[in-house]
């Protein structure tokens, strides 16, 4: 279940403000790097509805994100489908693909629950990059970006593509926090916290499970139609595995289960990835040493770390009300 | 309502349900006894799903659930509480409620609307905390209220389903004589046609709610009668006075 709480809209309002304010004023290289901000983010909220909200480790999301990819990619080229049809059908297919794999994973638990997820990815790596039909190991190119034209709009533009990227995962962080607060949530939540006492209150865990995996797997499919867009040109490394540890390094370095870390982390990651490689080829090393950092420190990410300290701040105008409730028992009531 | 038949259950060479029967009629409350290890949780395990029994049925209103999974006999209307508190600690007390009244509702099932501003939800969280004496703590996080509130919260989760049955493992466990005789006052202010099997640990306790008393010892029922047989029982006095002792 997500809390919306005064800092976590501040963070979102804050996060638009500097989003919009980059994008009007970034040269074109700045642009490139909004664009994989913006996507990169997409894929890690998806990642965060399974694995901060449900607990749900998954090491496929890549693979969801590069079959979004492909099925856009191939919808449109091969068998020259409007591209806003593509879109959709890329969507929808990935959701099933994440309702399959959740459905399936659904009674493992922990280090088995992630091999399996880590299976599939592979499964889905090996068939692109085998099929002669989807190009092998060269991949598609010439992937069309949508025709916004009808609404004055050229998404070949980088100032436009990136707007419409933007726009896009603002209502997927809307239609998240949504759904993460429906019945199916809580449920997820319920789960999460404490699954003997939901399946003994009449929750069947897999369908909630499964179901949360395939709303997943539409944003992660929606992130990989976006990727297919911005380069113009895919491969099978999109499927990659590294691509899905990469989208958990960035949770949990911005903080999980709060949907605005999955912003933050995206945007701290992406930043440091290219101010610095531009100075030593070794940038992995510092996003390791970070990484480590952040989880040693106990915070639950870099966006974790700043909610508890204003939420502490915020705490203490408020009058204590816990002496009284700890008096409380059936005694007195 | 509740029927058990012929349990029986070993874990490796503990044999830790005998041959188990009973029959609990609508409405009837009906209290377990037993020292420490006598299998009072494990035989209520079992009746859930959570233990799969080496042999012996379960019927619950007409009809056979044994080989049910956990989920599909809570939604028949079997519900339980824990002997440790098994509560949603990152949540509030009303949202414990909530959550297990969204399940009955089935507005848990919804991917869109927030099933805690469902009206029939909010109904039935109103009409519990009432049940279980929680009105006052409904916007506390679980974490925030006292012990003895949370074994309220532990049983008013379970009613938040509307079961037909519940078992109660030692509700009123860790809270001391005198709140335990208060929470049976409570519980025998909750709706007569609702059947409750509810396992206890002092015999004295046992006389506030029980229509009928099971005593279990080493998994075998050797007494199954009313609450003034159970007082009269030589049998009774020997368990309490032995191994009853260090319980
Ligand atoms: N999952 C399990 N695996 C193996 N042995 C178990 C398991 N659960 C319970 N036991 C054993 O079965 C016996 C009965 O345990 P159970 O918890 O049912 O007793 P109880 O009557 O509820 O005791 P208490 O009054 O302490 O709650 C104990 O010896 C216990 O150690
Ligand atoms: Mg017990």
């Amino acid at each position: 279940m997500f809390r919306l709480t005064p800092v976590r809209s501040g963070a979102l309002g804050l996060l638009a403000a500097l989003g919009l304010y980059a994008a009007f004023s970034a040269e074109y290289f700045g642009l490139e790097i909004l664009t994989e901000i913006a996507i990169l983010s997409m894929l890690v909220i998806a990642l965060d509805m399974v694995a901060g909200f449900g607990g749900m480790v998954s090491l496929c999301h890549g693979a969801l994100l590069g079959i979004g990819a492909y099925a856009y990619a191939g919808l449109t080229t091969m068998t020259g489908a409007d591209p806003f049809l593509a879109l959709l059908g890329a969507v929808v297919l990935t959701g099933i693909a994440g309702f399959l794999v959740g459905a399936v994973c659904a009674g493992s638990q922990g280090i088995y629950f992630i091999m399996v997820t880590l299976a599939f990815g592979q499964m889905a790596y090996a068939f692109f990059f085998e099929s002669a039909a989807f190009g092998g190991d060269d991949g598609i190119a010439g992937v069309p970006r949508l025709d916004l034209s009808g609404l004055g709009v050229d998404l070949g533009d980088s100032r436009s593509f990136v707007l419409f990227c933007m726009i896009l995962l603002a209502l997927v962080t809307l239609f998240a926090a949504h759904i993460l607060r429906s019945g199916l949530g809580r449920t997820l939540v319920g789960l999460k916290t404490n699954e003997q006492r939901m399946r003994a209150l009449g929750v069947r865990s897999w369908r909630a499970k499964a179901y949360t995996f395939g709303i997943s797997g539409m944003i992660a499919g929606l992130a990989g139609v976006l990727a297919a867009q911005h380069t113009m040109y895919i491969s099978p490394g999109l499927l990659n595995w590294t691509v899905s540890g990469e989208a958990l390094v960035v949770v949990i370095l911005g903080g999980l289960g709060t949907l605005v870390g999955p912003l933050v982390g995206a945007t701290a990651f992406v930043l440091i990835k290219h101010e610095v490689s531009a100075l030593t080829p070794y940038w992995h090393l510092v996003t390791g040493v970070i990484l480590i950092a952040v989880v040693m420190s106990g915070a639950n990410g870099i966006f974790g770390f700043f909610e508890a300290q204003l939420e502490r701040l915020r705490n203490r105008s408020k009058p204590a009300v816990e002496g009284k409730l700890k008096q409380g028992s059936v005694h007195d009531a | 309502m509740l029927e058990v038949k012929g349990l029986d259950k070993h874990f490796g060479a503990i044999h830790v349900t005998r041959n188990v029967s009973m029959k609990l009629e609508r409405g009837e409350r009906r209290v377990i006894l037993g020292p420490n290890g006598a299998g009072k949780t494990t035989f209520f395990n079992q009746i859930v799903g959570e233990v799969a029994p080496d042999k012996g049925q379960i019927w619950l209103d007409g009809e056979e659930v044994t080989q049910l999974a956990v989920p599909d006999r809570a939604l028949k209307g079997l519900s339980r509480s824990y002997q440790k508190n098994t509560l949603f600690d990152i949540l509030t007390v009303g949202e414990n409620l909530g959550i297990a009244a969204s399940i009955h509702t089935h507005a848990a099932r919804s991917p869109l609307r927030d099933p805690l501003r469902d009206r029939a939800v909010r109904e039935i969280v109103a009409e519990v905390a009432h049940q279980v004496h929680l009105e006052p703590y409904l916007d506390a996080p679980v974490t925030d209220v006292s012990y003895g509130v949370r074994r309220q919260l532990e049983v008013g989760v379970a009613l938040a389903t509307r079961p037909k049955v519940i078992l109660m493992d030692e509700p009123t466990s860790g809270i001391g004589p005198e709140m335990a005789h208060s929470f049976h006052r409570m519980l025998n202010e909750l709706p007569r046609d609702l059947t409750l099997l509810i396992i206890e640990h002092d015999m004295d306790l046992a006389f506030d709610v029980a229509d009928s008393i099971t005593v279990l010892n080493y998994g075998e029922v050797v007494f199954d009668g009313t609450p003034e047989a159970a007082r009269g029982s030589d049998l009774l006095k020997e368990i309490y006075l032995g191994s009853w002792e260090d319980a």
